[in-house]
């Protein structure tokens, strides 16, 4: 595109600069209809009648019918216990992660102690190690402790912070001015008082972003769900949703109303928040 | 730190009570951080360390308690043909995978990272997916690949081709969940990407203009160089969740409830996770169940260690760091 040159050699609206407006526009909501198609056509697919499903002209089914949904809740009557389950992981989970995080963070970016330096250097080492690489010693004791089939495995770690979140904060504390602090401390506030009071609001910003990002994880994740959530009264939405493949084939109407459901969630946190779910990767990225 | 020592007039007392306050300062810290530090102490390093011990065991969780049978497992491991089998198709995501969503994502960034009308919608539907959960899309996806009814087999055949199986051939499946991947994350990368080139500054831009750089020059001499950092970046963390491939095999490849069946066709598109999780419950072998698990684990932390180090002492070369502009304006970019 032009902006690889950088600022724009004509400053007017010329003829050939509405042209080019004019193509740019064209040729992205192309690209962009035809890169979410999937999405829509499952949405669409959900809605459909069993002889539209294939239809190529359905893309706004016409008749609309919920049959499917009604053979999803048939099909998985637990879907309300399963979408109670995954509200508790991924809110739990959330606040666990940002409050023990928030707290790290910002004693690494603010703080003077002994082992500083390496706390810091074993949060990031710790971004390199797979979670697979824990889980068995994990999941035995959980299984000792009789937390099997319960969110506690998943929940449990996550109050104590994660290295990622930790790491995230302290990238953030390092860009707030010191000033506030300091004009705490000399009005006599302790260091908890200063950070809940003063600091904590200021960084709204990083606990919006980061605890988005952390809860469409929980929300959507899959793998340790399976490893401890055998027992299909614990199971959470995307376990729900797997289970569907082995049953219903052929069934696209119920799967496709599945996927609808258990995304639908997350597309109304997306279309509120998304500017700032945006601005938590961009984050990521800078932080290091 | 905000206690200055020697600052008021009363030398030793201030000096004194300062000392103490940073102390206490520092006792606070730690307070601070106690919770993070139990945390890696107790779900990370303590099972780090116990799951190198259970690589030494043989353990079925039926029996009371794990046996321990010395380097069984990990002498098994490197005899274990299914190894270098997981591993190839873990390579060959990542050929397939790791290229075309940094390529893409770049693309989807040059076209949207300039300011102006409709971008930040264009942007926001290009992020979509990666909200996504990947056994939705996965789901998705399986039915897009459907040799009878799905799109793409529609549309190749409209085309007058003969569609592949995609999922159902062992030569096309990995290559498929891989580009399925690179479509959920493009968003990802084209977020890094767009922060990297709006950070490149445009009078380094001018002056290659001015020095007589076609567009093709600037962008290969002047905004590469200056965006490898993100480049880097993406390619570091693409790596690393290569390695841990799991959700999107499961959703596209598993044949019932659970993770179990999934790997196919011909276990094509096993990977390392997939493997373990089905040694971590399969105790039908002589070597299986927890203890290979564990081993199984580890060489994967192992493999994902070296790749990473490698890629950092690669990335002396050809990463770009230490230009003052770029700092400069990654540090306003910041605040």
């Amino acid at each position: 595109m032009s902006a690889i040159a950088g600022p724009r050699p004509w400053s007017r609206a010329s003829g050939r600069e509405r042209l080019g407006t004019v193509s740019y526009h064209g040729l992205m909501t192309a690209m962009v209809l035809a890169y979410i198609f999937p999405a829509l056509w499952a949405v669409s697919m959900s809605f459909r009648t069993d002889e539209n499903m294939f239809a190529a002209d359905q893309l706004i089914p016409h008749p609309v019918t919920l049959q499917h949904y009604a053979r999803l809740f048939e099909a998985l009557p637990g879907l309300g216990q399963y979408f109670l389950n995954t509200v508790v992981i991924a809110v739990l989970g959330t606040a666990g992660t940002l409050l023990s995080s928030s707290l790290a963070g910002y004693a690494l970016a603010r703080f003077q102690f002994p082992g500083r330096g390496v706390l810091l250097a074993t949060l990031l080492l710790t971004l390199m190690v797979p979670v697979h690489a824990t889980l068995i010693p994990q999941y035995v004791v959980f299984r000792e402790l009789g937390w099997l089939n319960s969110a506690l495995p998943i929940i449990v770690p996550l109050l104590f912070g994660t290295p990622f979140a930790s790491f995230f904060f302290r990238q953030y504390f390092l860009t707030l001015p010191r000033e506030l602090e300091d004009a705490a401390a000399i009005d006599g506030a302790g260091p908890w008082r200063a950070f809940f009071r003063i600091m904590a609001p200021l960084a709204g910003p990083a606990y919006l972003a980061l605890g988005l990002l952390t809860f469409v994880s929980l929300w959507n994740s899959f793998f340790i769900n399976s490893i401890y959530l055998a027992k299909q009264s614990s199971w959470v939405l995307t376990q729900a949703l797997q289970s569907l493949i082995g049953r219903y084939t052929a069934q696209y109407g119920a799967i496709m109303a599945g996927v609808t459901l258990v995304s639908l969630p997350i597309l109304i946190g997306y279309l509120v928040f998304q500017r700032w779910i945006v601005r938590g990767v961009s984050m990521t990225g800078l932080a290091n | 730190m905000s206690s200055t020592p020697g600052r008021t007039h009363s030398g030793r007392a201030a000096s004194r009570r300062s000392a103490s306050l940073s102390t206490r300062r520092s006792r606070t810290a730690l307070l601070f951080v106690l919770p993070q530090v139990v945390g890696l102490i107790a779900f990370t390093g303590v099972p780090l360390v116990a799951s190198l011990g259970y690589s030494f065991t043989h353990w079925d969780l039926v029996a009371p308690a794990p046996t321990f049978v010395g380097l069984d497992n990990w002498a098994h491991l490197l005899s274990d043909d299914r190894i270098p089998a997981v591993l190839w198709n873990t390579v060959r995501f990542i050929l397939v995978g790791t290229t075309s969503l940094l390529v893409f994502s770049l693309i989807a960034a040059l076209l949207t990272f300039t300011p102006r009308r409709g971008v930040a919608l264009y942007r926001a539907a290009l992020f979509l997916p990666y909200v996504l959960s990947q056994i939705a899309v996965g789901v998705v996806w399986r039915w897009m690949f459907n040799t009878n009814s799905g799109p793409i087999a529609g549309i190749w055949e409209f085309f007058g081709g003969d569609s592949p199986d995609w999922l159902l051939d062992p030569a096309t499946a990995m290559p498929s969940i891989a580009l399925v991947t690179t479509w959920q994350t493009i968003g990802y990368g084209m977020t890094l990407y767009v922060s990297a080139l709006q950070g490149v500054p445009a009078s380094l831009l001018e002056a290659a203009t001015i020095d007589g750089a076609n567009r093709w020059q600037r962008f290969r001499h002047v905004t590469v160089p200056m965006i490898s950092p993100t480049v880097f970046f993406l390619t570091v963390t693409s790596l690393i969740g290569a390695f841990q491939l799991f959700d999107p095999v499961v959703a596209m490849t598993s044949a019932s409830a659970g993770p179990a069946t999934a790997g196919g066709p011909s276990n094509s598109t096993r990977t390392i996770v997939l493997y373990m999780y089905n040694q971590m419950f399969n105790y039908s072998e002589r070597i299986s169940g927890l203890g290979y698990a564990a081993a199984l684990a580890w060489m994967l932390a192992l493999i994902i260690f070296l790749i990473t180090a490698a890629q950092f002492a690669l990335s002396r070369r050809w990463v770009h760091y230490d230009d003052p502009v770029v700092r400069a304006s990654r540090k306003r970019a910041r605040a």
